[in-house]
């Protein structure tokens, strides 16, 4: 404890005591004291993360009702007068190749990448949920069958099956979504087999099958509060998979078709314009990168609160 | 052992089996049939037959699929509706591009990957360690288009040092090909080694803190060595499961990269194919990819066995 307090505990570098100390002492049995200060700043540099996490998602929710209920921040709005025009105080992001507001294009990509992502991962969660609860409850044949399925789904080679479908049926919202949504069932229903696996071998849910209480009562009563908190974890981590699934897609031209802005298709327009307007690329792709990071993190404090 | 190999074996077949009749059941996606919309309407019936069979179009998918097991046999992978060519022919200058792709980008993933976290491990909350596992979560939260875009915009257009797309074949130049291959490689490989890295310095965290672990120390044994040679195969179950998972994917999943830098890879060949409705190249390359995928998972499963002889033995009893 004498080290920790005598380290400011915001101290920049890495002080040399514990440095000293794990230097001396083999890798379990290094000095208490730095894993004291260790831990604690680990824990500060968690809190600090969590804070920019919620406040950059914060802002980006504000930006979002912004686009949708005014008209100040019009992505389709062209002046061509005004193309590829730098950072500035009327355009914080400056002008695409077209003249129109990358902030605005920025805002609102957000607004079609999250929408997509969210439907993908209803189709995820739910559909997850249900084979996973399905084949861990019920367990047999049952379980084997959804095993091999779940089997084939993952064989399946899913960049090449999305755009496929999207390709042979078209870029609609439903199509994408529910199809990088049915990739993200195997994951969902992985997490939720192994718990209703345990479950069912609870003393309540034995309980509650000698007194002959209906399956879908337990199901819904017993099982569905044992598999929430872990699927509301993963949903973290799904969310930005389906978040980088829909960018990728877009920038391969498989989105959203041409005028509606997504994050991936306007980084995949401001391609050509890299030398000279860096600018269209660089504003969306770091918004992205933000968002991913932003929910990762979160998802991280979630999952230790259940944990 | 050998009955747990045809067990899964049998398994994997039947996965793949139920994969290929989904791919063969590719053009029902399309009402109408592939052979109109290629030779109009007016075709003849003898010119649409003449048609469906050189491209073993117009059967239903199990039929398709039965042919397409026959010419396989033969060594025929079917012919491009577009070019007229053969699809092995194809594949074969498309897929050592992808191979060397996914070989050198895994290769430096690793070089990069295992020394860094068998060292963060050993000090953890080293600089080492607290600098590498940030980089790792920036960039497990870029996605691998973010990533290649922000290398491309620094080395090759405001530095100018390396080529920003294309692909020059070894035998033509090979300076032109290393130095357009350093991109892409490292695109992904940065993607993977943050995988990697991740889950190597979770495991080596817990085999380090083993008697076995301080028993070597105590005999003087060098760090490097001990990490090396003690501590990492332990640590490795999780490391082969992504590894394998990720060459399983790697093939169909350099799509993004080849697309980025312009590359004529597998990925390339098989998104063409699907814009052109060009049913026999997508359905070879699709089976092709998810026998890849099913090795890649079978292998996986079979090297746990040799990493740690212990499960084979718990899974008996």
């Amino acid at each position: 404890m004498t080290l920790a307090t005598r380290a400011p505990a915001d101290a920049p570098a890495p002080a040399p005591a514990p440095a000293a100390a794990s230097a001396a002492a083999p890798h379990a049995s290094a000095g208490v004291a730095a894993a004291v200060r260790a831990t604690r700043r680990r824990r500060r540099a968690d809190a600090t993360a969590t804070t920019v996490a919620a406040v950059w998602l914060a802002v980006l929710a504000v930006l979002t009702l912004v686009s949708i209920a005014t008209p100040l921040l019009d992505p389709y709005f062209q002046d061509f007068t005004a193309a590829k025009l730098g950072p500035s105080l009327a355009h914080p992001f400056g002008t695409d190749g077209n003249g129109r507001d990358v902030f605005a294009r920025t805002v609102a990509g957000a607004q079609n990448s999250l929408v997509v992502a969210v439907i993908t991962l209803a189709v995820g969660a739910v559909g997850g949920t249900l084979i996973g609860v399905a084949a861990g409850y019920f367990r047999g044949a049952l379980d084997n069958v959804i095993g091999f399925l779940i089997d084939v789904v993952l064989a399946v080679p899913a960049l090449i099956l999305i755009i496929t479908i999207v390709s042979f049926r078209g870029p609609s919202i439903v199509s994408i979504g529910s199809t990088i949504g049915l990739l993200m069932v195997p994951a969902f229903a992985r997490v939720t087999r192994s718990i209703a696996l345990t479950v069912r071998e609870r003393d309540y849910v034995k309980a509650a099958l000698l007194i002959d209480t209906p399956t879908p009562r337990i199901l819904v009563r017993s099982v569905l509060p044992a598999v929430a908190p872990a699927l509301v974890s993963y949903a973290f981590t799904a969310m930005t998979a389906a978040i980088v699934a829909e960018g990728s897609l877009s920038f391969l031209g498989y989105g959203l078709a041409a005028p509606a802005p997504s994050w991936g298709g306007i980084i995949a327009e401001g391609r050509s314009d890299l030398a000279t307007a860096p600018w269209i690329t660089l504003a969306p792709a770091f918004a992205l990168a933000a968002t991913v990071m932003a929910i990762t993190t979160i998802g991280e404090r979630v999952k230790e609160r259940y944990s | 052992m050998i009955h747990f190999v045809a067990r899964r074996g049998v398994r994997a077949l039947g996965v793949l089996l139920l994969v290929a009749v989904l791919a063969m059941s590719t053009p029902l996606l399309l009402p109408g049939s592939p052979a109109l919309a290629v030779l109009g309407l007016e075709a003849s019936d003898a010119d649409i037959a003449a048609f469906n069979e050189r491209y073993n179009l117009g059967a239903d998918p199990f039929t398709r699929l039965w042919n397409w097991v026959t010419a396989l046999l033969h060594g025929d992978l079917g012919t491009s509706i577009v070019t007229g060519s053969a699809v092995t022919d194809q594949l074969a200058e498309r897929l050592p591009v992808t191979l060397e792709l996914v070989v050198v980008s895994l290769a430096l993933a690793l070089v990069i990957a295992v020394p860094v976290a068998l060292r963060a491990a050993w000090r953890p909350g080293s600089v080492l360690d607290r600098v590498s596992q940030s980089l790792a979560f920036v960039l497990l939260s870029m996605p691998g288009f973010v990533l290649g875009m922000l290398l491309i915009y620094v080395f090759a257009v405001s530095l100018k040092a390396l080529p920003a797309t294309g692909w020059v074949p070894f035998a033509e130049d090979p300076v032109e090909h290393l130095a357009h291959l350093v991109l892409p490689v490292v695109t992904m490989a940065l993607a993977e080694a943050a995988v990697y890295l991740r889950a190597l310095r979770a495991d080596a965290d817990d085999v380090l803190g083993s008697t076995y672990i301080h028993a070597a120390q105590a005999r003087g044994m060098r760090p490097s060595r001990l990490l090396l040679a003690r501590a990492l195969r332990p640590a490795s179950l999780p490391l082969v499961t992504l590894v394998g998972l990720n060459l399983g994917m790697a093939l169909g999943g350099t799509l993004v990269v080849e697309t980025m830098y312009a590359i004529p890879g597998m990925g390339r060949y098989v998104a063409t194919a699907i814009g052109q409705r060009d049913y026999p190249v997508i359905e070879s390359t699709t089976i092709i990819l998810a026998a890849a995928m099913v090795v890649a998972t079978l292998l996986v499963d079979l090297s746990y066995r040799l990493i740690d002889p212990r499960i084979a033995h718990d899974a008996r009893h």
